[in-house]
């Protein structure tokens, strides 16, 4: 063991600790923030905007934007939490699309549908070939569904695939899809989020979900996916020039991982954030800033109280309505989302959407009615309990304290959302606080963990199976207002808020933002279609 | 005992320590009348500081000096009663498992399973079948918190039984029980005193950590939370809030830790066998230098080579 | 009858870590399916649950599981992970190299300063300077962990702008490679690093102390001192040695808790290490993977262990002779 000698420790040691601080301070230089910004482009980049922009800028352009691991980008090994469906739509393509007006032709130029419904007849458009430059033909499309039919435990975000009896080849430029019902929104929801794939890659694939070779992402898309890194959650993608649309606005995609939004978008380190709910502090100190465009957008979410129905106090209606009054849910949004969110609609669908039913009952802040209500029903001495996820423990805080006012003892249990899950299958608790929703759809008023645990309504069910094959869409409406209705009415949960959303971006590199109507694929709320890099 | 404390008074370090621990125990006890609120009370949030909120508000608009308060108490308790009973439980078993052979192996190899489960996944699981809460924590330190007393205890008691009193006593017929009560039980209480202190200290540590990734109870009134919920603030990087709600949590975490090393150093000075020799033996500190004088004698250097003394006959 | 009780420990330790991570409530499929506050939701029916437990063997009865688990260890196999989807050893080497990089260089830093500066404070005890530093070195350490993270982020990341918040490498460094990744890599390096060597420094520092103190009140150093050997020499040749002893062997049981203990610190600078793989698995109840890191965890407490036994035994020649 060497010892070094004590009287020239120190010395040696201030050396060490000097090199470590230079080390420190001579680093790489970061992307350096534009606090002195360049000259923008046109005017119109000044103001938060959003109406269509500019068209694509002519220098090549590096566009860094935030996010995590959401697996490999091949349509079956994103992680299906998450935006992994949006970095795979960047290489694949779908036969339709959507912009901020509704559906448009994607890879199918055009299409029909049957009386019934249940056939669909798409015409593809030419001359659009595959990143390794063979050409799309019908039987890729055809081969897409079948082979997603087969698979389907290997994905989770598109369901009504089994749903689809066969698929025919028509011509060279038609196909045909025959479904086993119809589905309502069948050129949304489902072939307007089915990613179609060569059929020269996944012909012999067993396992889809393990396959992540590079040709496991060629597809038709505007960028090809040049690195992964699952370890450093990077990826890379890079512009397809021969794309179909025309050659996308930036050279180079760049998604890192961020730990804070909003410090990365201020240093400069990527281009854009999104934020949402009581994150709107974080939006108003971009605000002042003109070298950020801020734009809003719909979010089709919402935060709600469970209720228990299958076990006393809460299969009485009577005491569900006598709670509802009770909690200030005004308070809520103000105290904890700081005007981030508003109140919700008791319906469930967020106002925001095209499906939203205005006429419905709202029960009103009113300690005194709802204590006199619990002394109708002879109730006293309550003591409940409530789970809810970190997150949300302040909701739930409050609602103890409103619930103390009329006399019912709430005990708060927090747990990770695993544990929280549990417990909401099992059946154990009396409240929950749980957010729902997220896409711009219909199918959400029904899933078999909402309310599936602890509500069973025969009606209910009946209406939403209906709804989901009704092709027309004024009919379609109808009963997704008497969906929403029956929950309004019946209380299974109370609707807390539906938050907001935004997007601010770095209006000097890139600011065609804009937020899909009815969300992106599925429904996705977030901005980021990949139509921001095209002419629209 | 009293030997101790009287050692402890003499040692500034260590007066420092229990005041600032004082100050906060004062502070925990006292809470309800020194708040200027009550913490559950709600304000508009993110209020900087003012007049009727010293510390401003925190996100939902609750009294962050009184939070402050509050979360003393359950801070500290969290922390003494964890300690107190895991260095309970580990000096009674340490004893045993020093005293009795075949029994302390097999305990030794129960301190190996504790040691190496990861404490993460038992956090989880027991905070969601028990309600999370004070309790709960406790339960947790407590697991994970016997074995290193145990384990010192044990080698404290393996040096100390075969010691001469020891034989005595067992020579003249005394029983077990009263071998390890009346002799070998006080020779512990040093080693679970300093054990206590560091203890509590890891707790106080540990518990904010454990708030902190939210995996505590986060409508609990402790430090911790506070800091969880301060930093996990959206804006928190970008404005000053952290100030006046992260810091001040941060900072009394930080002085009761430093208390409680400070007590524990000076006990550990006395309580430490080895150290306490060196005290008495302080007289010649370091080698004198040529021609020093020292005590009355002048020393002379001699050459490294010759390794022995030797009397002068001449001075 | 001594071999038989090690190898039920061992039995013991990795039957838990089979049974831990499932007696966690809930499974892998809630956080597989996303964040219902943040992602669209996915609309899963019992039959799909059905299917996704059973592509995963999550539905086969305990007892295979765990048959299962067994078989694939004595194999080498540590599995497929549920959460990131990829295989569990791939991971854990991916994370452990970090984890390594950052506790092993903060280790021989705050081991360094602790010996020299304990050593100091030992020799110069009662005195100004070793009160000064006593409470200096405390002062630094008592800080939470996490707590000094953040703020050394905010000061040094976010005011100053002279540290990157956060990660282990910049994006894209690692493909620049040469003297740039390295620089780079420093850079992320030294804010965790700092805060390790500022939280674990005290507890080396009073180790030494004392240990020094002790020892500097035995005879012999008494009689090297009256031979008249030189200060310095007394210290160093005498005493140090003797005193590091202990210490050794308590350092060498701390670098078995090294996986766990940088956790704090890795999750606050968002470091890619093993602490926040666990973490992460955790939250996901990905048990491939949480089995996979509780027994790397496990190994690497009970090797240390094992170490600081072998080197007591070589190191002391009173041992050692016995």
């Amino acid at each position: 063991m060497r010892i070094i000698k004590k009287k020239q420790a120190m010395p040696t040691l201030l050396a060490l600790l000097l090199v470590c601080l230079l080390a420190g301070c001579n680093s790489a230089p970061k992307p350096t923030a534009t606090s002195v910004p360049a000259a923008p482009t046109s005017a119109s980049a000044l103001e938060p905007t959003s109406t269509p922009a500019p068209p694509p800028a002519p220098e090549p352009v590096a566009l860094t934007l935030p996010g995590d691991d959401w697996g490999y980008p091949s349509p079956f090994a994103f992680y299906s939490r998450g935006p992994g469906y949006l970095r795979m739509s960047f290489i694949f393509d779908t036969l339709t699309w959507k912009d901020e007006e509704g559906v448009i032709p994607w890879l199918a130029d055009n299409w029909d549908v049957s009386e019934d419904g249940t056939e669909w007849i798409f015409t593809l458009h030419p001359g659009v070939t595959w990143h390794d430059g063979t050409a799309l033909t019908v039987e890729d499309v055809a081969f897409t569904f079948d082979y997603l039919k087969e698979h389907q435990e290997s994905f989770q975000w598109s369901w009504p695939v089994d749903k689809v009896a066969r698929t025919e080849i028509v011509d060279e430029r038609t196909v045909t899809l025959y479904l086993t019902e119809p589905i309502a929104g069948c050129h949304v929801d489902l072939v307007g989020s089915v990613p179609i794939i060569p059929k020269h890659v996944w012909e012999n694939m067993e396992d889809p979900a393990k396959f992540t070779a590079e040709e496991a992402v060629i597809g038709t898309g505007p960028f090809k996916l040049v690195e992964y890194s699952k370890e450093e959650a990077r990826y890379v993608y890079e512009a397809n020039a021969d794309y179909f649309k025309g050659s996308p606005a930036a050279d180079t995609l760049i998604f890192i991982k961020v730990e804070n939004e909003a410090l990365a978008l201020e240093t400069g380190t990527t281009d854009y954030a999104s934020f949402w709910g009581r994150e709107i502090e974080a939006v108003q100190a971009f605000e002042d800033n003109e070298n950020y465009g801020i734009i809003g957008g719909p979010s089709f979410w919402v935060l709600q109280m469970i209720f228990n129905t299958q076990k006393t106090p809460f299969d009485d209606v009577e005491l569900r309505r006598a709670v509802a009054h009770a909690i200030d849910r005004e308070e809520i949004v103000e105290q904890v989302t700081h005007g981030g969110a508003i109140v919700a609609s008791p319906g469930i669908i967020s106002p925001f959407t095209d499906w939203h039913n205005p006429n419905l009952p709202v029960y009103e802040y009113d300690p005194a009615k709802a204590k006199a209500m619990l002394e109708d029903l002879g109730v006293t001495d309550l003591n409940l309990m409530l789970i809810t996820t970190g997150g949300f423990a302040r909701e739930a805080e409050l609602v103890q304290a409103d619930l103390a006012e009329i006399g019912i003892e709430v005990e708060i249990q927090t747990g990770d959302r695993s544990t929280i899950d549990g417990l909401l299958r099992e059946g154990n608790f009396d409240l929950a606080i749980n957010g729902h929703g997220g896409i711009a759809n219909p199918a959400i008023l029904r899933t078999p963990t909402w309310p599936a645990e602890s509500y069973s309504n025969d009606e209910y069910d009946r209406l939403y199976q209906q709804q989901a094959s009704t092709v027309d869409e004024e009919a379609r409406r109808e009963l997704v207002w008497q969906l929403q209705a029956i929950i309004a009415e019946d209380l299974p949960v109370l609707t807390l808020w539906h938050p907001k959303m935004w997007t601010v971006y770095d209006a000097s590199k890139l600011d065609t933002w804009f937020y899909t109507k009815g969300g992106v694929g599925l429904g996705i709320p977030i901005a980021m279609n990949k139509l921001i890099f095209l002419e629209r | 005992m009293s030997r101790l404390l009287g050692a402890i008074r003499g040692q500034k370090l260590a007066l420092v320590g229990l005041a600032v621990l004082a100050f906060f125990g004062l502070l925990a006890v006292f809470a309800p009348w020194l708040s200027p609120h009550d913490p559950e009370e709600m304000d508009a949030p993110m209020l900087p500081p003012t007049g009727s909120h010293p510390l401003g508000t925190n996100d939902i608009g609750q009294d962050i000096l009184s939070e402050l308060f509050y979360g003393a108490r359950f801070s500290l308790l969290v922390g003494f009663l964890s300690a107190g009973i895991s260095t309970v439980i580990g000096v009674v078993l340490g004893v045993i498992s020093g005293y009795y052979d075949r029994l302390g192996f097999t305990i030794m190899r129960v301190v190996d399973v504790f040691l190496a489960v990861p404490r993460f996944p038992m956090m989880v699981f027991l905070a969601a079948f028990l309600r999370p809460g004070l309790w709960t924590l406790v339960l947790f330190f407590v697991l994970f918190g016997w074995t290193k007393t145990t384990r010192l205890v044990r080698s404290q008691i393996l040096s100390e039984r075969n010691n001469g009193y020891v034989e005595a006593a067992r020579m003249v017929g005394a029983s077990d029980f009263r071998i390890i009560g009346r002799h070998l039980l006080p020779s512990t209480v040093p080693i679970a005193l300093v054990r206590l202190i560091v203890e509590f200290q890891h707790v106080i540590l540990a518990e904010s950590g454990l708030s902190f990734l939210g995996l505590g109870d986060p409508t609990v009134k402790s430090w911790g939370t506070m800091l969880h919920y301060a930093f996990g603030y959206p804006t928190i990087f970008i404005s000053d809030v952290w100030v006046w709600w992260a810091v001040p949590p941060g900072v009394c975490l930080t002085l009761v830790v430093l208390a409680l090393t400070f007590i524990g150093f000076s006990l550990e000075e006395r309580a430490n066998p080895r150290l306490r020799r060196a005290w008495k033996r302080g007289r010649i500190t370091d080698t004198p230098e040529h021609g020093e004088e020292r005590d009355g004698a002048k020393s002379v250097r001699l050459p490294s080579k010759i390794h022995a003394v030797r009397p002068r006959t001449t001075t | 009858m001594r071999v038989a009780q090690y190898l039920i420990t061992l039995f013991v330790l990795l039957s838990l870590n089979f049974f831990l991570p499932r007696m966690m409530p809930g499974d892998p499929l809630s956080y597989l399916l996303g964040d219902p506050s943040t992602d669209a939701p996915i609309l899963l029916t019992e039959e799909m649950r059905e299917n996704l437990l059973e592509y995963y063997g999550l539905n086969k009865p305990l007892a295979e599981q765990y048959k299962d688990y067994l078989l694939g260890l004595a194999r080498g196999d540590l599995g497929w992970s549920i959460y990131y989807n990829a295989p569990v050893s791939s991971l854990l080497l991916g994370r452990l190299k970090w984890t390594l990089f950052l506790s092993g260089t903060a280790a021989v830093i705050y081991i360094t300063l602790g010996i020299l500066l304990g050593a100091f404070s030992a020799r110069k005890r009662g005195t100004k300077t070793d009160v000064g530093l006593l409470v200096s070195v405390f002062s630094l350490g008592s800080w939470p962990p996490f707590f000094l993270g953040m703020l050394l982020i905010i000061f040094f990341s976010f005011k100053l702008d002279a540290f990157p918040i956060g990660g282990a490498q910049s994006p894209g460094a690692a493909q620049a490679g040469g003297f740039e990744w390295v620089k780079d890599v420093l850079h992320h390096w030294f804010l965790p690093c700092l805060s390790l060597v500022l939280t674990h420094l005290p507890g080396i520092y009073l180790l030494t102390r004392n240990s020094m103190l002790g020892v500097l009140g035995e005879d012999y150093v008494r009689t090297a001192r009256s031979k008249g050997i030189r200060e310095h020499r007394v210290l160093l040749r005498h005493a140090l040695p003797n005193a590091l002893l202990p210490i050794v062997t308590t350092i060498a049981m701390r670098f078995g808790f090294m996986i766990m203990g940088t956790m704090f610190v890795e999750v606050v600078f968002a470091y890619p290490g093993m602490g926040t793989l666990i973490y992460q698995a955790g939250a996901a109840r990905d048990y491939p993977l949480l089995q996979g890191g509780f027994l790397l965890t496990m190994a690497f407490v009970v090797f240390f262990n094992l170490a600081a036994d072998l080197l007591y035994a070589r190191l002391d020649p009173r041992v050692r002779r016995a």
